[in-house]
């Protein structure tokens, strides 16, 4: 099952060896529009800046492993993989002072960003997913792939149908090794939460997890405890009643910031953060830069897609206050997600200038919210109903 | 809603219709002229504008492409909200897709703008010898209902610009008096200041 491992491993590594992009000089003066492949493959299209800025990215990723390694030497191998403090951990290890510190070293690290060769390790153990595979079998995934192997469902059915349409173009993930990696993983998901099945977005997730876990299974495991533990509840199930909950939870936030502008315009904010919250930016953010949110995500919770999506919008307030039409707002704020290649950019807006969200805040005006997207959800369903019996 | 001036009109345009019936390919043909046999699945939905030019007047398209899986369906409202025009995509080679198309025109009629212009396009007309659903039956059923009816195909692009232009001749041409807030203005370092400050 995992003969494909060794051959993406290579892809990988190739990347990593392309030599630093360096555009001509006539590159420069004409301001011209170059393709490069990033980090993770993707081919990207930007200006010689952009390219600049991916360069000085690479750098920083190199930097930020010498720190870890560091880190590593004076604490002790794996001295990150201890479980969080704030995720309620049992009172006597949290009153540990040398927990405490690592806890609060870890949180400031992670924000920097984990380097792509530890993320496969660190991630697995800090979200959850490690201690989640560990209460079933050993042989859970692999036991499940072969139970499904071969069944059709409404949820195989749409997987197949967007298996060539995730992502394609990749190195790997659009190769028919990649095609059926990705496929086992959805389809495996898709029998182990019915509720959930399969919903598109969820493409784009588990094919980035792919890219960076180091095998299918913890690609799997991590889909799952990303479902089930980190996203809110129903983000992803039959009427997405979740994301409905989350966009509105969203709205009140950025209307606290600058929405009133916006809202003159008619501008709904879920107009393009429905995309951001369900495919967790992968779709909208550079693929470092997406890595990025991942790495602070799966420590600190799923408050950190509002920051990030409110730092989105903050970053061009000023623009965004000049115009005058949905549709200027919209481009403005693709053009800009779309071009995040430096993800400290994001992150230090997202951290440092939002202000402090708690998860229990959050929680809070998720309950509030609650009551109106279902009754909405519900008033809608009815009066489709409805049309269907003045039909007959 | 279509707003005009100086013969501009701006209208809001959203596509509906089943999964894999092309309605990304539809406006990609459209908008860029171009055609890929595997487009990336829209999530939530995804937004596009282009001009075109008809006799009397220049219509700006703002085009909302929608997700087509069922479950995106509670999220349509947002995106038709307001349109000034909507056509529905069906895939002739699949009949579900145009039983879904059937229910879009219904909840239109039944929750959209009254005045919306409606396009029903039977898409991948290139495919004729998997085709499912009768050009008569659909057409019938558009004129029944008040739409007009295209056969479109965006991988050898026919139709597809004329579905566009014969919705930009449909659109009403004169509006009651829309907020002042014109496109015209909108360069006008004079504009933006008020505007600013009157949201602050």
């Amino acid at each position: 099952m995992y003969g494909t491992q060794s051959k993406r491993d290579l892809a990988l590594e190739f990347q990593s060896q392309i030599p630093i992009l360096r555009p001509s000089i006539h590159a420069r003066r004409a301001n011209l529009t170059v393709k490069f492949q990033d980090l993770y493959g993707f081919t990207v299209e930007g200006n010689v800046d952009d390219v600049n800025v991916l360069n000085e990215v690479r750098e920083k990723v190199r930097q930020q492993g010498r720190v870890w390694w560091a880190l590593e030497a004076s604490k002790g191998a794996n001295w990150y993989l201890q479980p969080s403090i704030s995720e309620g951990q049992s009172l006597k290890a949290s009153l540990k002072l040398s927990a405490m510190a690592n806890a609060i070293t870890l949180k400031r690290l992670i924000r920097k960003g984990i380097p792509p060769v530890l993320r496969p390790k660190v991630w697995f153990s800090l979200s959850g997913a490690a201690k989640k595979k560990s209460t079933v079998p050993e042989s859970y995934y692999n036991d499940l792939s072969k139970a499904v192997e071969g069944k059709v469902t409404p949820a195989t059915r749409q997987i197949d149908h967007d298996l060539p349409r995730t992502f394609p173009g990749h190195p790997w993930l659009d190769t028919p090794e990649g095609h059926a990696a990705l496929r086992r993983v959805l389809v495996g998901y898709s029998f182990r939460d019915s509720d959930v099945g399969y919903c598109q977005g969820l493409n784009y997730v588990a094919a980035l997890l792919l890219l960076v876990m180091k095998t299918e299974e913890d690609a799997f495991w991590m889909l799952a405890v990303l479902l089930e533990n980190v996203l809110v509840n129903d983000c992803y199930t039959t009427n997405l009643s979740g994301c409905h909950v989350e966009q509105r939870v969203f709205k009140d936030l950025l209307a606290k910031k600058m929405a009133s502008h916006l809202e003159a315009l008619d501008f709904d904010v879920s107009l393009v953060a429905t995309e951001w919250f369900l495919c967790l930016f992968s779709k909208s953010l550079p693929s470092e830069t997406t890595l990025r949110v991942w790495d602070v995500l799966f420590y600190e919770g799923a408050k950190v897609l509002f920051h990030v999506a409110l730092a989105i919008f903050m970053m061009k307030e000023e623009q965004l206050l000049l115009t005058h039409h949905v549709g200027d707002v919209i481009n403005i704020v693709q053009r800009t997600s779309h071009h995040l290649f430096d993800p400290d950019e994001l992150l230090t807006v997202a951290f440092d200038k939002i202000g402090s969200m708690t998860t229990n805040t959050i929680s809070k005006q998720r309950k509030k919210q609650e009551p109106a997207v279902m009754a909405e959800l519900d008033q809608r369903f009815r009066r489709l109903n409805s049309i269907k019996v003045d039909d007959k | 809603m279509a707003t005009t001036g100086n013969k501009n009109i701006n209208a809001k345009l959203v596509l509906l219709g089943d999964v894999g019936a092309g309605k990304s390919s539809l406006v990609l043909r459209f908008v860029k002229g171009q055609f890929i046999e595997f487009q990336e699945s829209t999530i939530g939905a995804a937004f596009f504008s282009q001009t075109l030019a008809v006799n009397d007047a220049t219509v700006k398209f703002e085009i909302w492409d929608t997700a087509g899986q069922e479950r995106y369906h509670s999220l349509a409202p947002m995106y038709y909200r307001g349109a000034a025009a909507a056509i529905i995509v069906y895939d002739i080679t699949n009949q579900a897709s145009f039983e879904r198309a059937k229910k879009w025109v219904q909840e239109l009629q039944a929750q959209g703008n009254p005045n919306m212009v409606m396009a029903l396009a039977g898409n991948k007309a290139d495919l004729p010898d998997a085709r499912k659903v009768a050009a008569e039956e659909a057409q019938a059923y558009a004129q029944e209902n008040g739409l007009f009816f295209m056969e479109t195909s965006a991988k050898t692009a026919a139709n597809v610009n004329d579905v566009f232009y014969e919705i930009a001749k449909r659109l009403p041409r004169v509006q009651p008096a829309q907020n002042p807030s014109g496109m015209v203005l909108m360069d006008r370092p004079a504009e933006r200041v008020a505007s600013a400050s009157c949201c602050s």
